[in-house]
């Protein structure tokens, strides 16, 4: 398992992080690193036959709780025009999107 | 507490984030005007920046959140100031709690209190290192793989993680969500014992809190006769720093001393626990820090190459640059790392798998608890404080630090760091480990336990 | 060449709760903006989800509905994407465990006659909020307020022929959900809305086409125009030889046209995984089929029963059935002693009329049954009976009553209908002559001028048995 420059963009893309063109290799050296230490996790094949296929482990409760119907207003120190960084009448603002994406 | 915090903050330490005097008197009137003083009354914790409070900014550390004040409090901050306690102060961290170090803050690292050339651990190591240095008897800190009872192995305190499920996590900026657990450091086991006593509880806020009966008050018996110490073979290899491997034989022969019948066991699993907790940690990381985007709160940062060819236009390069640029090295590299994991194609080969790794690592827990033992024991890091820059070049290396700490985080079990001595002068801890929701054994052993070792002196 | 089109439709209903799928903020329509928000719908640091036990009641009711077969055990999954209008960058939504599987309804078709569409999956879902992208000059403005409403999502198998089909089925979806109680399923108010895949292949083939997706779909009539310009569009592609891609697109109601939104390799990579901060949803057995007797009678069984019980046309059954309430309103009036032909002839006229002008019943249904038996009686015609019907629609009042008022009661005194009937007589001895000729069919018209003497009042019936006698003698 090897991942490439090309591995790292595609998934800064996904993340939407921008990553500068001179920070690409070292971040694929370390993504590298990285992938390739938890890929040992696959070497797992021998102890993995000899075992029941185990689900997924969630510690917690068992089963979530349900909340009833019940409309209760927020309960904030402070409303959201406060905290954004555009807030025009009463809606967050947001740069336009590419015109490809507006629904 | 005041002249406290400003000498601490003049020290260089750089523990702390946000305090001022005005919360803090605040916070003292708030305390002084119950009508009956809580079992807190009047105690000053210093609280990980990644605990929100809307008296102060909660940044996790980060530039995402630079100044970013939220409008609600912590179930956990509720629930302490209802028993009288203050927020003395919001603590350094490494940033959004990803690291083992507290070298990767945006607001700088933290320095050991011994020996400011060496790291006090992480990523809660704003908190350990207040209450190492005397500013406040207790904090609270996070833990997603260790980040508290590692800094309180370094730090030379005590450091608590309970049951994933006994502390409510609503207001805990969410990291690892099915590892995160709000925990808490004390300069003895006493006081660490009673500021999760306050916090443990269902949560309606939470789903993943259990309902169980409160934790009672600690008090250690008068011997550990009956008492089935477990010591897992995994975690004391050939290979153990030897002052930590003295440490941990001290607290050992004490434990025997005491009356505890001391068996080794087997943990064959654990070596699993770090390559599954760096493939589930930053999955699950990757989600929960997507909603840190520019567009609702938070700053914005401006781009400073045209990269608005982008298709998606304007609002793509919003996201990518303010998440390229609010975020460290070392979170964009969780962020990478988890969207890669989860990725079509790849999910089964790692995410998969590391879930069900998980679940051996969880068996062999359930396997060494059923078969009589009561407590596990283990030395707490592999070996005591490093020295800043020694390991931010590697971070698989970084990530190792955690070696002895991740698996009871995968297992969701409660676990603690109490100090058992020092070797050239470091603190050294030892971890005990116990069955779910058992936090009372576990910390009524370290009640007892800690009155038998010297924290202070040399071991060997 | 001839083309057969393979549509399915992925249908998101707004559950009909209060309080939202994950917090206990209102789903409150026409609020004003960002107002119905909290910490977990803004998707503020540090804030959790817990879910909605009516949301999942609702949903369950509506897998009941469709036959589907609901889990005991489904699991919560995060669907990851960027866009403004979604807080947390996820979705909590359900993916490999979702609440149902299977199911099917049954579907007037055009073309097919009624047609078993088959459901593939119902799961339950967060709404996102609303992106305004003309609310402010050059900006997209974001409003939060239906962002964590309550959703199920019904993914139709590809069993729809036609985008006609497409919208029956719709009609039939919506029909369902709305008599089950599950939703007002409004396009207007944004709780019902389509997502419309397809594609087309040679008739006869049994495999499928490169399918596109069509969002954006904002009416019934719209999703039939959208469909319909896709299927031209993949149609005129294939006969050109060209190949038709998997993309995404977006229709534009005002030119009738679809616009690539985005391609497959550019399609997102949802990366969906079980969100940590929900435990398993676990349904007890006894609350699954609990929730099943909850259920009223679903509009398929009820079109049934109005034709078995009532001896009604199944078209009569179906335009009554399409609504609850009229349907109930139809068996109140049966109930009440209407006879059921009579009943659904005036529910089908007048009664619809104005229930569809003012939304609802102007006239109980035990009123209309009176009403229809004094006509039966002969108390007032049928044309007198619809003028009584408007007035107590307008002001209220017992038919009898009103008729009465209205001086509509018809005239069956025989001293009455002798005295207009010799003054009719007296007035056409030209008719009265042939009539007596052998032209009978003059009885009709001389029924007429009396009707019409009498200014309408007089019983059609007596006055001919009246004029009968006199003619004879
Ligand atoms: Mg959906
Ligand atoms: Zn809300």
């Amino acid at each position: 398992m090897s991942v490439t420059a090309k591995d790292v963009e595609h998934v800064a893309r996904l993340a939407e992080l921008a990553v500068e063109p001179g920070e690409l290799p070292e971040l694929t050296a370390q993504m590298d690193r990285i992938v390739g230490f938890v890929a040992q996790l696959g070497a797992d094949r021998a102890d993995e036959a000899d075992e029941a296929v185990v689900e997924r482990y969630v510690p917690g409760p068992e089963a979530t709780p349900l909340r009833e119907d019940v409309v209760r207003p927020a309960d904030l120190a402070f409303p959201p025009a406060a905290i954004a960084p555009e807030f025009v009448e009463g809606f967050f603002v947001v740069p336009k999107l590419g015109p490809m994406e507006e629904s | 507490m005041a002249s406290r915090l400003e000498e601490v903050g003049r020290s260089g330490l750089n523990a702390t984030l946000a305090w001022s005097e005005a919360a803090l008197l605040a916070e003292a009137a708030r305390a002084d005007a119950m009508a009956t003083p809580g079992p807190l009354h009047g105690v000053p914790l210093a609280v990980k920046d990644n605990i929100v409070t809307t008296e102060q900014p909660t940044t996790c550390g980060s530039r995402i959140l630079e100044g970013y004040r939220s409008p609600y409090n912590a179930t956990v901050i509720e629930r302490l100031r209802a028993a009288g306690a203050m927020v003395a102060c919001k603590s350094n961290l490494d940033e959004f709690a990803m690291g083992s170090s507290t070298e990767h803050s945006a607001y700088g690292r933290v320095q050991h209190p011994l020996d400011p050339e060496r790291v006090p651990g992480g990523s809660s190591g704003g908190s350990a290192a207040l209450v190492a240095a005397g500013v406040v008897p207790a904090g609270l800190g996070s833990e997603t793989g260790g980040s508290v009872r590692q800094p309180a192995s370094f730090c030379g305190i005590v450091g608590v993680k309970p049951t994933y499920g006994r502390v409510s996590r609503y207001g805990l900026v969410a990291f690892g969500s099915s590892l995160d657990c709000v925990s808490v450091f004390g300069r003895t086991v006493a006081d660490a014992a009673s500021v999760l006593t306050v916090m443990a509880g269902l949560d309606s806020r939470d789903a993943t809190t259990v309902d169980r009966p409160a934790l009672g008050p600690v008090t250690a018996p008068a011997s550990l006769q009956g008492m089935t110490i477990g010591l897992p073979s995994e975690y004391f290899p050939a290979d153990l720093d030897p002052g930590v491997k003295a440490g941990c034989d001290t607290a050992i022969a004490r434990m025997r001393d005491l009356g505890a019948r001391v068996v080794k066991v087997s943990l064959p699993h654990s070596g699993l626990a770090v390559p599954t907790y760096y493939v589930i940690a930053p999955a699950e990381a990757a989600a929960n820090l997507a909603r840190y985007d520019g567009a609702r709160y938070g700053p914005r940062f401006e781009q400073d190459r045209a990269s608005r060819a982008d298709r998606g236009g304007d609002l793509r390069a919003l996201y990518r640059t303010t998440r390229g640029k609010g975020f460290g090295p070392e979170v964009r590299r969780r962020i990478l790392v988890g969207t890669y994991v989860l990725s079509a194609g790849y999910y089964d080969a790692y995410y998969g798998r590391a879930q069900a790794a998980r679940a051996r690592i969880g068996s062999d827990f359930t396997r060494a608890f059923g078969s009589g033992i009561d407590l596990l024991f283990t030395p707490t890091t592999p070996t005591p404080a490093f020295k800043a820059g020694e390991k931010t070049g590697d971070p698989v290396a970084m990530y190792l630090a955690d070696i002895f700490v991740c698996p009871a985080s995968l297992a969701g079990l409660p676990a603690m760091s109490i100090p058992v001595g020092r070797t050239e002068g470091l603190p050294v801890g030892g971890q005990l480990i116990a069955a779910p929701f058992e936090e009372a054994k576990m910390l009524a052993t370290a009640a007892l336990l800690e009155r038998q070792l010297e924290p202070e002196a040399e071991v060997r | 060449m001839s083309w057969e089109t393979v549509i399915g439709l992925e249908v998101h209903v707004q559950l009909a709760t209060r309080s939202k799928m994950f917090c206990a903020c209102s789903t409150g329509f026409g609020a004003p903006p960002n107002t119905n928000v909290c910490p977990v719908c803004l998707g503020l640091p540090g804030a959790l989800p817990v879910p909605n036990r009516e949301a999942v009641r609702l949903a369950v009711r509506a897998a009941h509905a469709l036959g589907g077969r609901v889990a005991e055990r489904s699991i919560f999954a995060r669907k990851n994407y960027f866009y403004p209008d979604l807080p947390k960058g996820y979705q909590i939504s359900q993916y490999d465990a979702p609440l149902s599987i299977g199911g099917g309804i049954g579907v007037d078709t055009p073309d097919r006659g009624t047609v078993e569409v088959s459901i593939e999956r119902l799961h339950v879902e967060e709404d996102a909020g609303k992106s305004l992208h003309d609310r402010i000059p050059g900006k997209t403005a974001v409003d939060l307020n239906r962002a964590g409403v309550p959703l199920a999502e019904i993914v139709s198998g590809p069993d729809l022929r036609s985008p006609a089909e497409a919208r029956a089925y719709l009609v039939a979806i919506k029909q369902l959900l709305i008599y089950a109680g599950v939703s007002e399923c409004s396009m207007e108010q944004g709780s019902l809305r389509v997502d419309a895949n397809i594609s087309i292949r040679r008739g006869g083939d049994t495999g499928f086409g490169t399918k596109t997706e069509i969002k954006n779909l904002n009416s019934f009539a719209n999703v039939e125009r959208a469909l319909e310009a896709e299927r031209i569009r993949q149609e005129g592609m294939v006969d050109r030889g060209e190949r038709v891609a998997q993309v995404t697109l977006l229709f534009n109601a005002a030119t009738g046209q679809v616009r690539p939104m985005r391609s497959k390799e550019e399609s997102h990579d949802y990366r969906y995984f079980p969100d940590p901060d929900l435990p398993p949803l676990l349904l007890s057995p006894e609350w699954i089929e609990q929730i099943r007797g909850e259920l009223p009678e679903l509009p398929a069984a009820k079109r049934a029963r109005l034709v078995s019980a009532y001896g009604l046309t199944g078209y009569d059954a179906a335009v009554l059935a399409s609504e609850r309430p009229i349907a109930d309103y139809f068996e109140a009036a049966a109930r009440a002693g209407a006879p059921a032909k009579s009943a659904a002839n005036w529910i089908l006229g007048e009664v619809m009329t104005g229930y569809n002008a003012r939304g609802g019943f102007a006239v109980a249904p035990a009123d209309l049954a009176d009403l229809i038996s004094l006509v039966e009686r002969g108390t007032v015609s049928l044309q007198a009976a619809k003028k009584v019907f408007g007035e107590m629609a307008a002001s209220g009042g017992a038919p009898a009553e009103v008729a009465e008022r209205l001086g509509l009661i018809q005239v069956r005194d025989e001293a009455a209908l002798e005295q207009w009937a010799e003054a009719v007589l007296a007035a056409h001895p030209g008719e009265v002559a042939r009539y007596r000729a052998g032209e009978a069919k003059l009885l009709g018209f001389l029924t007429g001028q009396v009707m019409k003497r009498s200014q309408g009042k007089a019983d059609p019936k007596g006055v001919q048995a009246v004029l009968q006698r006199k003619l004879t003698t």
